[in-house]
């Protein structure tokens, strides 16, 4: 319960932070790698890594974590059959098998349709989702945003202490 | 203001949270691997396996396995095997490519067919072991292994049967169906030759040529009387090809009745048989006693054998080319994980070498010298290059089990897939069993029991013989639930008056088809005895049976004899009536063309007419 107040908690507030939309954007595109691919996976923790090393929002990655894990769970036949469809092609076999016979690449589960289905789609959304991100976060700021800031549930969930803790990470 | 691309103050954060990962995945990873391993292993093998603890050691690249019990798929009571401890040495190479490659298996303190303190799960679900389980349970029911039926002849009940009931009516009926749409299409068939309108065009030709005197006809007429009859003729020649291709036709359909009819014939023999297991007739033909006694008891022992040959199949196919299974179960959808082996590379699985060699001493009568050997046993045969070899070997006199010798070899090199066991088992204690269908039990003692299997080209030969013999065999009847009757007491007397037993059963065919004959030495013995006793009021029953079923089935059968008779003859009639009529009118025209072209000055050559 707690882990999801503070959730909601850096969400609500990088939609009002000092970031600029184009890192909340930046955020939001990593942090969907995250919900659209299976998570247990060792490029996760490569993307895990970027988003607290980069001067990304931290939360707009979280928002975009939340934001995208239904969506991967919808598209997972999808990913299971574009996965395939990569993994069974003749012109990439030799790439495959280089891989697979590679010390540490086969720990990234690629050979998964799953996987790479969904790690490949995510790479291809990545532009698309900045962008649409960006858009709407900056709509979001210029129209409901002060109003939203004005509120008591707004102010109620600054005033926690966990909030110094998310400043750390805030860009 | 400058733009920082990093965020430095994370670095710390970031590294306190890999290394809470770290001490996670130390503290965490045997535990995991325990269960990881329980979970796969029974998975792939389609039956429990229980762990009691898992040790890594990353320095060495081994791991230890203590308690380890693999149940018995078929008998869920009973371990097929136990050990008290397995340590595995690992390559270090081949795991940084994720791959499992034992360089050393040691193995201590290991038993077999010993029972389990609580019975093994049964498998359940849509995994492949299951599913082979499964399909060698269906395997087992393709086997038409007889009951021995020894109810007296006096109880034999009234022959009730019903003409639904035979396949005979089922298939004689489904015959007069296709008789009469043969008979139909074979009308057609002569409707379409229209050969009428073409012998009386050629008639009429014929006749009006007769009347006329070629040389009253000039060069021309005679050239215009001549393209006339050529036409004729090629009409004619094309009718008798129509005549040709109906008459094929119509020897397909009178070759299909024919069959239809034969296998007429077999539906009324099964049908007989039918009727006889109605009547529940003693059996005394020696080939049906010796299935009925020990065929449920030989295929026990080649579906155990086929279960593990069909698993081999699986998880070692032969070549290089991708390979496809399901993905690891989380809460995403699992996908399908692709291997991709390459030459020279180490394959996913692959156990070089497993040694056992140990000794169990005291009074304990599994003690004795054990050695084992398992070698080359790989996900990916094509790249180990040689076939897996599993050996296992004991001697040890005086023990309950003398003799223990076991030959395996996987070979999956090529598509050619051959899989073989033998083993051979002397001076061991033959577990008893029940005999199906009688109240009996046999104890076979002490003997020796073979048993070799060969599983060739994914399943298309299939080959095993099982054989057991003892001379120390004892006879139990069990007599809590019920007396036995007459029969019954006959048959026990004859085989509790044997001490010795060899029973040879043996599989041949294919996975698909597959033969069971089973002989043994009691065959004769008891058929001979059934023989004297009951087998002329066994033969009165018979006839009784066979009688039934012939007169339910005769006024189905008979007219339909008669019906395609009749349209085997009429159709070769009319074919050959056709064929008379062409040939007929083609001599006649014949005879005109020879007639005009004689009036001809000589050196004028006619047109070649192409028939």
């Amino acid at each position: 319960m707690l882990a999801l107040l503070k959730l909601i908690q850096s969400i609500i507030k990088t939609l009002h932070s000092a970031g600029t939309p184009g890192q909340v954007a930046a955020g939001m595109a990593l942090g969907s790698a995250l919900g659209l691919t299976p998570l247990m996976n060792l490029h996760n923790l490569v993307i895990f890594s970027f988003l607290v090393l980069l001067n990304v929002s931290f939360g707009g990655g979280m928002l975009g974590w939340m934001l995208f894990v239904p969506v991967g769970f919808l598209l997972d036949p999808i990913f299971d059959s574009f996965g395939l469809r990569l993994l069974t092609s003749a012109s990439l076999r030799p790439l495959w098998t280089q891989w697979s016979n590679t010390p540490l690449l086969p720990y990234t589960n690629f050979n998964n349709t799953v996987v790479l289905g969904s790690f490949v789609a995510w790479l291809v959304l990545a532009i698309p989702i900045f962008f649409a991100a960006r858009y709407g976060v900056a709509k979001y700021r210029a129209t409901l945003g002060e109003r939203v800031r004005q509120s008591r549930f707004y102010k109620a969930v600054t005033a926690s202490q966990v909030y110094n803790w998310y400043k750390m990470f805030r860009p | 203001m400058k733009f920082q691309i990093f965020r430095w103050k994370a670095i710390g954060p970031l590294l306190l949270f890999l290394a809470i990962i770290g001490i996670l995945v130390w503290i965490f990873a045997e535990p995991v691997a325990k269960d990881t391993t329980e979970e796969a292993s029974t998975e792939l093998l389609g039956t429990q396996v229980d762990l009691g603890k898992l040790d890594l050691f990353p320095r060495q690249a081994a791991v230890d396995l203590r308690a380890l019990q693999i149940a018995d798929p078929f008998v869920l009571t009973r371990n097929l095997l136990e050990a008290d401890e397995i340590h595995l040495k690992l390559n270090p190479a081949a795991l940084a490519e994720k791959k499992i490659v034992i360089e050393q298996l040691n193995l201590q303190g290991m038993r077999f067919g010993t029972t389990r303190k609580t019975p093994a799960r049964p498998q359940k679900g849509d995994g492949f072991a299951p599913q082979v389980y499964r399909s060698v349970q269906e395997w087992t029911n393709q086997f038409n292994v007889p009951l021995l039926s020894l109810t007296p002849i006096d109880t034999v009940r009234q022959l009730v049967l019903n003409p639904g009931q035979l396949t005979t009516v089922r298939e004689a009926q489904a015959l007069t169906a296709r008789t009469d749409s043969i008979r139909q299409a074979m009308e057609q068939g002569f409707q379409q030759l229209k050969i009428a309108a073409t012998v009386d065009s050629a008639r009429q030709l014929a006749e009006r040529l007769s009347a006329t005197d070629p040389k009253k006809l000039g060069l021309d007429g005679t050239r215009q009387a001549i393209e006339s009859v050529r036409q004729t003729l090629k009409a004619i020649g094309d009718a008798k090809q129509r005549v040709q291709g109906l008459e094929r036709n119509v020897n397909g359909g009178v070759q299909l009745l024919g069959q239809g009819l034969r296998s007429l014939e077999q539906a009324r023999a099964k049908d007989f048989a039918f009727a006889r297991s109605l009547l529940k007739l003693p059996t005394f033909a020696a080939p049906d006693i010796g299935s009925a006694f020990f065929g449920k008891v030989s295929i026990e022992r080649f579906k155990q054998a086929l279960y593990w040959a069909e698993l081999a199949q699986k998880y070692m196919p032969p070549g290089l080319l991708p390979h496809p299974a399901p993905g690891p179960k989380r809460l995403r959808a699992a996908g399908s994980t692709i291997e991709f082996p390459k030459v020279k590379e180490f394959p996913r699985f692959l156990l070089e070498q497993g040694r056992l060699d140990f000794s169990i001493g005291g009074g304990s009568v599994v003690h004795g010298n054990y050695a084992a050997t398992v070698r080359g046993l790989t996900s990916t045969p094509a790249l180990y290059g040689r076939p897996a070899v599993v050996s296992a070997h004991r001697r040890a006199a005086g023990s309950a089990i003398a003799a223990i010798d076991v030959d395996a070899v996987i070979n999956h090199l090529s598509a050619r897939t051959h899989d073989s066991a033998n083993a051979r088992l002397q001076g061991v204690k033959l577990p008893s069993f029940d005999l199906p269908g009688v109240p009996f039990r046999v104890a076979p003692g002490i003997g020796s029991s073979s048993l070799t299997f060969s599983l060739r080209n994914g399943g298309a030969e299939l080959s095993g013989r099982w054989a057991i013999q003892s001379n120390q065999v004892s006879w139990v009847a069990d007599t809590g639930s019920r007396q036995l009757n007459d029969l019954e007491r006959v048959v026990f007397r004859v085989v509790s008056g044997l001490k010795e037993l060899q029973v040879v059963a043996e599989v041949t065919g294919s996975v698909k088809a597959p033969k069971l004959a089973v002989s043994s030495n009691l065959d004769q013995a008891v058929s001979q005895r059934l023989k004297a006793v009951v087998g002329e009021e066994v033969a009165k029953a018979e006839r009784l049976a066979r009688a039934k079923v012939d007169s339910l089935v005769a006024d189905k059968v008979e007219p339909l004899k008669k019906q395609i008779a009749s349209v085997q003859g009429e159709a070769t009639q009319r074919i050959q009536s056709e064929k008379k009529r062409l040939d007929e009118v083609e001599a006649q025209l014949n005879a005109e063309l020879k007639r005009l072209t004689g009036g001809l000055a000589p050196g004028i050559e006619l047109p070649k007419i192409k028939l």
